[in-house]
């Protein structure tokens, strides 16, 4: 039992690390990140083609967040634009869609040019005794990257003057400007940041099991629902749904079978939904 | 929506001039076996052209009239359709009945789901979340019951094949007579206090509650209804088609397309969904040469309309007729009216 919640951790703290992006980009500017997963792929693939090109694993992954981030950054810049100039439902709709779009269209160049790659990194060394599971190192150092990015996330957004002017525009972004913050800027940081985030769970995640090109969509409904079901530009809140809903998938998948695991999983995020609209540590407001 | 009083130089009575957009639309796509009609390939894509734009009306009802954005259109569909599949071949009930039974399935299940969005006041964005969690687990659930949906193969739907649903053009005209009945439904909608209602809390939610307009009854009605519509829709594709499978009503191969082809029709517009279904059936047929760039072509694609157009065609069409009009109009008081005028909603 012990061993199965464990994994289920390891599993939630990337569920987590990937809702944080999308309820990040969301809690700013309204725009529903449909492409989160095609990042996530897009940087695991440029890691993967590196690392086929004789380049070592850290700047091979370092070059798939800068890809991941820096695509983010030019959509911000240019296709979002016309999107932030909205208001309202109009904002939401319009940014959904033409996410929608960027998203095949990742997909549609990847699997175009690569339909068979995949990125698998193998974490060598004998398994670690912790509390008395035998762990894999993979996923000891998968979990260790999310939560220090995830702690790190968290203090930054406490503490550092960038991190507050962030919060300070997800919670009034009259006032922020009032205050001398630049929501645009602080917009096209994040959407690059949470590129560089699904990127790095891509490659935390193929520490386990391999990422391939088509994984997109996937990692995007996971995004979706764990920021849903953290309450919409929840940073901690993501945190706390990825763990739980990681429990509640290795549980479940051990005890009842993997077929009907999703089924619990989604119903245990609607549940959470229609009990607590505002998410789990939502704000109370869309 | 503005209502105008004069209707001098206009044709027909308002009766006549609301209905003749449902009647020539459909017109018009009648004649389409009369190219198409010797090739079995090109009817089954006609076919699902109107298939979707039924899909497309339902989800019109419940996201176009009052905001919900469902996530479940291909489930709601999939309900319809096996549930049709299933009481008929395997419980022996008559097929029209089984499919009565199947749209009564679909519409209990959308009306639920937005009964539970509207009690908990669930934004758009979390009724689409546990929408698309419905639909992702009910797509779960057919492939786990294999005993019952034959899993990932698929089902083999033997009722409906000895009637006119086995034909090769027969099968068309049945779903131009459903989408017929899907937008003549659409308009009476739109013409009754019940129209009046969904665009009063569509507008404004609060002032409609205020006004006195039960703004929960009416969003469950829109769900109950659309989903009803979609379910039947379902239903009659599995007859005609002999064959479902999971992916016949995935998220990815239904939703994301009904989505698509409202928005770039113009959402909550009477003819918008025939004009995207058409559209986007056009431009999928129009891809299949390029299978390897299918995705990038129909990605741009949605970027460039949604940039371009992203209130949608048949709003963008009504919006520069209604200038010409104005304009050409003012000087020379109504002369003749223009063709394109019966667009206009009543």
């Amino acid at each position: 039992m012990r061993a199965v919640v464990f994994d289920g951790v390891v599993l939630g703290l990337q569920f987590g690390l990937l809702g944080v992006g999308l309820t990040l980009v969301y809690g700013l500017g309204g725009v529903l990140n449909l492409a989160q997963g095609q990042f996530a792929v897009l940087g695991a693939i440029v890691v993967a083609l590196r690392i086929d090109a004789g380049s070592a694993v850290v700047p091979a992954v370092l070059t798939g967040l800068v890809v991941a981030g820096s695509v983010g950054l030019a959509l911000d810049l240019t296709l979002m634009r016309p999107v932030y100039r909205r208001t309202g439902e109009d904002r939401v709709l319009l940014g959904l869609l033409l996410m929608l779009g960027v998203a095949f269209i990742i997909d549609g160049v990847l699997v175009w040019r690569y339909p068979i790659e995949a990125l698998t990194l193998r974490i060598g060394g004998e398994p670690v005794d912790v509390l008395g599971v035998r762990m894999r190192t993979g996923s000891l150092l998968a979990s260790a990257i999310a939560l220090g990015v995830g702690a790190i996330l968290v203090l930054f957004l406490r503490y550092a003057a960038t991190g507050k002017a962030v919060r300070s525009v997800i919670q009034d972004e009259e006032g922020a400007q009032l205050c001398g913050v630049s929501p645009e800027k602080v917009r096209a940081f994040v959407f690059a940041l949470s590129g560089v985030l699904a990127a790095l769970v891509a490659v935390t995640r193929s520490m386990t099991s391999p990422v391939t090109v088509n994984a997109g969509i996937d990692f995007t409904i996971l995004a979706l629902i764990v920021a849903v079901v953290g309450g919409l530009g929840s940073v901690s809140g993501a945190f706390l749904a990825g763990i739980l809903l990681g429990i509640v998938n290795t549980v479940s998948a051990h005890y009842i079978g993997t077929y009907v695991t999703t089924i619990v999983l989604l119903g245990a995020a609607a549940i959470t939904i229609v009990l607590r609209p505002s998410g789990l540590l939502g704000a109370g407001r869309e | 929506m503005i209502r105008r009083a004069a209707t001098v130089g206009r044709v027909g009575t308002p009766a006549v001039r609301a209905y003749a957009p449902v009647v020539v639309a459909c017109g018009l796509v009648a004649l389409l076996p009369l190219r198409y009609g010797d090739s079995r390939p090109m009817m089954g894509v006609v076919i699902g052209g109107v298939l979707f734009a039924c899909y497309a009306v339902g989800f019109n009802v419940i996201f176009g009239s009052t905001g919900q954005l469902f996530l479940c259109t291909g489930a709601l569909a999939g309900l319809g359709g096996y549930a049709s599949a299933i009481l008929s071949d395997r419980h022996g009930l008559p097929l029209m009945l089984a499919m009565l039974l199947a749209t009564l399935v679909a519409a209990t299940a959308g009306g639920l789901l937005s009964w539970i969005a509207v009690s908990r006041s669930l934004g758009v964005i979390f009724t689409g979340i546990v929408t698309l969690a419905f639909a992702l687990a009910f797509q779960n659930l057919l492939l786990g019951q294999r005993d019952l949906t034959g899993g990932e193969t698929g089902l083999v739907v033997e009722a409906g094949s000895d009637t006119l649903l086995g034909e090769q053009v027969a099968p068309f005209y049945v779903f131009v007579a459903l989408l017929a009945g899907y937008l003549a439904l659409f308009r009476a909608l739109q013409r009754s206090h019940i129209g009046w209602a969904f665009r009063a809390l569509r507008d404004d939610e609060i002032a409609a509650e205020l006004a006195g307009v039960d703004v929960k009854r009416y969003r469950v009605l829109a769900g109950t209804l659309g989903s009803g519509m979609i379910g039947l829709a379902g239903a009659l594709y599995a007859h005609s088609e002999g064959f479902i499978s999971p992916s016949t009503f995935s998220f990815g191969e239904v939703d994301v397309l009904v989505i698509v082809m409202l928005a770039f029709g113009g959402i909550g517009s009477l003819l918008g969904p025939v004009v995207g279904a058409a559209a986007f059936t056009v431009l999928e047929e129009w891809m299949d040469s390029f299978n390897e760039y299918r995705l990038i072509i129909y990605g741009s694609v949605i970027l460039v309309l949604f940039l371009v157009l992203p209130r949608g065609v048949v709003p963008t069409v009504q919006g520069l007729v209604e200038r010409l009009r104005r304009r050409a109009g003012r000087p020379a008081a109504p002369v003749a009216p223009s063709p394109v005028d019966t667009l206009n909603p009543g």
